[in-house]
């Protein structure tokens, strides 16, 4: 039977990764607003996040502000790349929905095992933000990292739903989520929304891996369970809303750290999918929807 | 405008498009047989992908679904056929069955209600249960013994006489594969397989026409997962040793760089593309830690310029064809 | 007693009414027209009649069983069957084979018979491959059975979903919008089509914008309107009836287009 504080503490640290995961199910809702896609390569944006910056910050020794502010363009630019290179010829060939994704699973593996021939399969973290810490209320460990997480989080969020709410460009990519033919015939250039919507969740899932990398680690393989556990995110919050996928994300993460303290930190990902699986079959359009309309196929 | 020549394609035709890729088979079987183990090594595994890929093809190529969770069903099948055959001494054929109708048992709880999902979600679910169960793989060390893997799993044998030699495993293999090939061609060209076949063209006009959707779906779903569980078992007995990697997201991707090269949805199509595959890398040994890479590149590159494959090349062989017979 | 009878259906989406009340019946053998604007809740009605969504109220027997909210499959088994208003066509498959699966419901034998083809079954797959040919002939595609459906023209390919419906061998015949897109030489052909089903002795109901060729081959008419049921009658009643020359002056189509 855990403790309080080990409950407690669980509970903190599940907030974090959390967070994580529902940036990264922003990025999945961001993508399949403007074009009805569903990415499976978010997962890499995080690892890239990670791997850049690390590589920045430690093998060439830039101080952390510029290479945050570096990485996160440099990784928007592999979103843009995967949109010009795979999914536009993809679509404007009438390719199917499954066959979209297909690639872009096909692509995550493939930047994952280019970035293990160029990086090697060595897990690389970097300094907390602030060193330092943790701090303690009573047994309870808060690492200073946790703070830098839940801050850039709730401004990201912030920032997002003015940009969705107040900017041309933002409601032009929501209008493109309610319909993209009324979209096109209103003169939104779709195409460029998408090219943006990628470019927005590539950056989105960098700054995820920028702030996550020093609470644990960064590796070639990261990206799938981040991937994974954010696509969950988004699909406990009901696909498609940012809301949903951080209030899902966050659900999420402080559910897989009680299921660490529970049956032990091999099991939390299988813990997580179970959980997927019961949310699509019992709650198909997410746990905020209520039970009103079905994700049925029409 | 139109004229008497283009009622049906002449018998001599379906004859010559049937016979040719067993023949194609067969040779490639026998040069196998007569080269190094190491050679029939690779053509075993390409063969076991066929099976496997031949039943993935009912789910995504006749049927127009998606299913990135089938080596689950491998996994069952292959950690299944390990632990009966060398804990507890089953027959190899014994045990292949069993795992599966265990499979087919698993993949209709998993499939019953997950096939009512949108694409996307049934994207998502089978990928989800083909990860849950790999973390099984690695984490239920007591069952499967981790990363350490399952070693020492007997060869294919049937009342004490067991294919001792890699060869005679090969010729066992190719059989098998055949025959699977020879069952989806049959299931395919009958009520069944069109009704398949009208779910991949138009669901909404497949229900109008009174066919069950969900109800086909899930036969697809289970046939696929017999497949793949017995190409699951089958890896097990021909290696003799399995790990959580050999039924990992690499099989997964893979066995679609196999389904599109070949053409999806196609008779010969996952063999072609099963063989093709398993065979090109070998040709380039320098590249072997490239594998993935070269997969990966070759499947976007497929899935973008000819999503129907090499298969899909004597389609348009055969459509070109009427249509000149048109002008005729 | 009526093959069809809709009593007091009415389909709500959201505050909207896209089907207020509806009540009609279609006796056995005969050919019915649904007319009105756009937007009077036509597809709607056919989407309830064929069970793609239940309605909200109301219910619709058919031959003497209630149907209502029952799966499309279960309406489509029971031997009502719909085309529809964009044409739906199994593309990647021959002609031929859009047909063969049109008998679905008509055949039986699943998995296991494939595998093991009995008697009844080679038999079975003999009269498919022949009744296909039969109405390929019937509607006048037989020299295009090999092709692929995507490569027809748009009015062959309206010829085609109507010969996968018959292969089902209805009772009651839907058709929305058969004659949309087609040239007025096209919309004749078709129209000898669907008259020669109905001389068959097909029950049909047609949903159609064409005033005439509804006029021409429409022994009933029922007129819908903002989603009411705003008349019924023959050809002729319809014509003189002042609901409905109102309903399309205010619209923007005329009864005599």
């Amino acid at each position: 039977m855990p403790s309080l504080v080990e409950f407690l503490q669980s509970i903190v640290n599940g907030v974090g990764v959390g967070l994580i995961y529902g940036l990264v199910g922003i990025g999945f809702c961001v993508i399949y607003n403007a074009s009805g896609i569903v990415n499976f390569a978010q997962g890499v944006f995080v690892m890239l996040g990670g791997m850049v910056c690390e590589t920045l910050l430690s093998q060439l020794g830039i101080p952390l502000i510029v290479a945050v502010v570096l990485t996160i363009p440099l990784v928007a630019i592999s979103g843009i790349v995967m949109e010009l290179a795979i999914v536009r010829p993809m679509m404007h060939r009438g390719a199917t929905l499954f066959a979209i994704i297909l690639a872009t699973l096909a692509a995550q593996i493939m930047i994952e095992r280019i970035t293990l021939l160029t990086f090697g399969d060595r897990p690389r973290t970097y300094h907390e933000f602030t060193t330092g810490g943790p701090l303690k209320i009573g047994d309870v460990a808060i690492g200073y990292q946790l703070f830098w997480i839940l801050g850039c989080g709730a401004l990201l969020v912030l920032l997002l739903w003015l940009f969705f709410t107040r900017t041309r460009t933002g409601r032009a990519l929501r209008a493109c989520s309610q319909n993209r033919e009324a979209a096109q015939l209103l003169g939104i250039p779709v195409a460029r929304m998408m090219l943006i919507a990628f470019a927005l969740s590539a950056a989105l899932g960098a700054i995820a891996g920028i702030l996550v990398t020093p609470t644990q680690y960064t590796a070639y393989n990261v990206g799938t369970p981040f991937g994974v556990n954010g696509f969950i995110a988004a699909i406990i919050g009901g696909f498609g809303r940012a809301g949903g996928a951080l209030a899902g994300g966050l659900l999420l993460g402080v559910l897989q750290a009680l299921a660490i303290v529970a049956l032990g930190a091999g099991f939390k990902n299988v813990a997580a999918l179970s959980f997927l699986l019961v949310v699509l079959l019992f709650f198909p359009n997410g746990l905020f929807a209520g039970f009103g309309k079905s994700a049925k196929a029409h | 405008m139109t004229s008497h020549v283009t009622t049906s394609i002449e018998p001599t035709g379906i004859r010559w498009q049937s016979i040719l890729p067993i023949v194609a088979v067969l040779a490639l079987a026998a040069v196998g047989f007569v080269s190094s183990d190491y050679i029939v090594t690779v053509l075993g595994f390409a063969f076991i992908y066929a099976i496997f890929c031949t039943g993935l093809n009912f789910f995504m190529g006749y049927t127009g679904q998606a299913s990135f969770g089938q080596s689950a069903f491998a996994a069952i099948g292959g950690y299944g056929s390990a632990i009966l055959c060398t804990d507890y001494g089953w027959e190899p054929l014994l045990a292949l069955f069993a795992t599966m109708v265990l499979s087919g048992v698993a993949a209709v709880l998993v499939g019953y209600p997950t096939l009512r999902l949108r694409g996307h979600y049934l994207a998502m679910a089978t990928f989800a249960l083909g990860l849950i169960v790999y973390e099984i793989t690695i984490e239920w060390t007591a069952l499967t013994q981790g990363y350490m893997g399952y070693s020492g799993v007997p060869p294919l044998g049937v009342a004490g006489f067991t294919l001792d030699t890699l060869k005679q495993q090969l010729v066992v293999l190719v059989v098998i594969s055949l025959i699977g090939v020879g069952i989806a061609a049959r299931l395919r060209q009958s009520r069944f397989g069109r009704a398949l076949a009208s779910i991949a063209g138009s669901e909404s006009a497949a229900r109008a026409l009174g066919v069950d959707i969900a109800r086909y779906k899930l036969i697809a779903f289970v046939i696929a997962a017999l497949y793949a569980s017995a190409a699951g078992s089958l890896f097990a007995h021909f290696v003799g040793f399995i790990s959580p990697e050999v039924y990992g997201t690499t099989m997964v991707i893979q066995s679609f760089a196999m389904l599109y090269l070949g053409g999806i949805g196609t008779m010969w199509g996952p063999m072609i593309g099963a063989i093709i595959v398993s065979i090109l890398p070998e040709t380039m040994r320098g590249l072997k830690e490239m594998q993935d890479i070269a997969y990966t590149a070759v499947l976007i590159l497929i899935l973008i310029f000819a999503p129907r494959g090499l298969a899909g090349l004597s389609v348009l062989f055969r459509r070109t064809r009427v249509r000149v017979l048109e002008k005729a | 007693m009526a093959l069809l009878s809709v009593r007091e259906e009415t389909m709500r989406f959201g505050g909207l009414f896209a089907n207020q009340s509806i009540s009609f019946d279609v006796e056995e053998g005969e050919l019915l027209a649904v007319i009105g604007p756009n937007g009077a809740g036509k597809t709607t009605l056919f989407n309830v009649i064929s069970g793609f969504f239940p309605p909200t109220s109301g219910s619709i027997h058919f031959d003497g069983e209630e149907i209502t909210g029952k799966s499309s499959h279960h309406v489509a088994s029971a031997g009502l069957v719909r085309t529809y208003q964009l044409v739906q066509l199994f593309k990647q498959l021959t002609v031929a084979e859009n047909v063969e699966i049109g008998s679905h419901r008509v055949t039986r034998g699943g998995v296991f018979s494939a595998l093991f083809r009995p008697e009844w079954m080679r038999q079975q797959e003999k009269s498919v491959t022949e009744g296909a040919r039969d109405l390929l002939r019937f509607v006048g595609l037989e020299h295009q059975a090999d092709m692929m459906a995507d490569t027809l023209p748009y009015g062959r390919q309206r010829l085609l979903e109507v010969a996968r419906a018959l292969a089902a061998k209805p009772r009651l015949l839907l058709l929305d919008e058969p004659a949309a897109g087609l040239n007025t030489q096209e919309t004749e052909a078709l129209a000898e089509v669907i008259t020669r089903i109905h001389q068959a002795g097909t029950t049909i109901i047609l949903i159609e914008h064409d005033m005439s060729l509804i006029m021409k081959i429409a022994q009933r008419i029922v007129v819908l309107d903002f989603g009411k049921k705003i008349a019924e009658g023959t050809p002729d009643e319809i014509k003189a009836h002042p609901d409905v020359i109102a309903a399309y002056l205010g619209g923007t189509e005329t009864v005599d287009a």
